[in-house]
């Protein structure tokens, strides 16, 4: 279990040596996560471990649906949003994490 | 069965303390939402939660993906179709972890002092 405030004294080191690592140098920093069925979330990583279970804070999920008109065949992408204060997710679901992304 | 069980298997012990499962364990008693792979969603009274994620609720508020709502007493979820567990606001993660862990390597060491004859050799192999 890694997280933003140490529960007891651990060999952790300060180089980046696996994946992982990257991930423990966004503790407590806002990132984005792509998850799986067309799910996107950002928020505070508070904490993570090895199957990329995570507990982020602030978080804003969005998820996109998209529409076929039936005449005009144009794809119509829809987005809904929500706010939770604290989330659980199971890591099974995560496909990617990274800092939030910047537009523009 | 031709083969014993591996020797080399975690305990469930070992797979709670090297995983978040152990801050979902913590909040044994607390009202919380779980939304499921399926797009359902469950809000109720967290009675067990187990190293696979597992999650026994009661007194439970059920939605179904279609938006029906039903009651129920006891749910049982099982921890692959877990998707978003809701953690209550003012809940301390830091201190609600560190918790959990203590309560399991005090159980630790009750097993140490009073060790319970565990069969080293499974006796259907014997």
């Amino acid at each position: 279990v890694e997280m933003a405030d140490e529960v007891e004294p651990q060999q952790t080191t300060n180089t980046v040596e696996e994946p992982l690592d990257l991930i423990r140098l966004s503790l407590d920093e806002r990132i984005y996560v792509k998850m799986r069925n067309d799910r996107e979330l950002r928020g505070r990583l508070h904490a993570y471990d090895q199957h990329l279970n995570m507990i982020l804070g602030a978080v804003e999920e969005t998820v996109t649906t998209v529409e076929i008109d039936e005449e005009t065949y144009e794809e119509l992408y829809k987005s809904t949003k929500r706010n939770i204060p604290m989330l659980f997710v199971r890591g099974d679901g995560v496909v990617l994490v990274a800092p939030p992304l910047r537009v523009g | 069965m031709s083969t014993c069980p591996s020797d080399s298997r975690p305990t469930l012990r070992t797979i709670v303390e090297n995983s978040l499962v152990v801050l979902l364990q913590g909040l044994h008693g607390q009202v919380t939402t779980v939304d499921l792979r399926d797009e359902s969603t469950a809000r109720g009274r967290v009675v067990n939660v187990d190293a696979y994620m597992n999650v026994r609720l009661a007194d439970v508020l059920f939605r179904d993906r279609r938006g029906r709502v039903s009651r129920l007493e006891d749910l049982f979820i099982t921890g692959r179709n877990v998707r978003y567990v809701h953690i209550p606001d003012n809940l301390d993660i830091t201190d609600t972890i560190e918790k959990q862990l203590g309560k399991i390597s005090r159980m630790r060491n009750y097993e140490t002092k009073n060790p319970q004859s565990q069969p080293k050799t499974c006796k259907i192999c014997t």
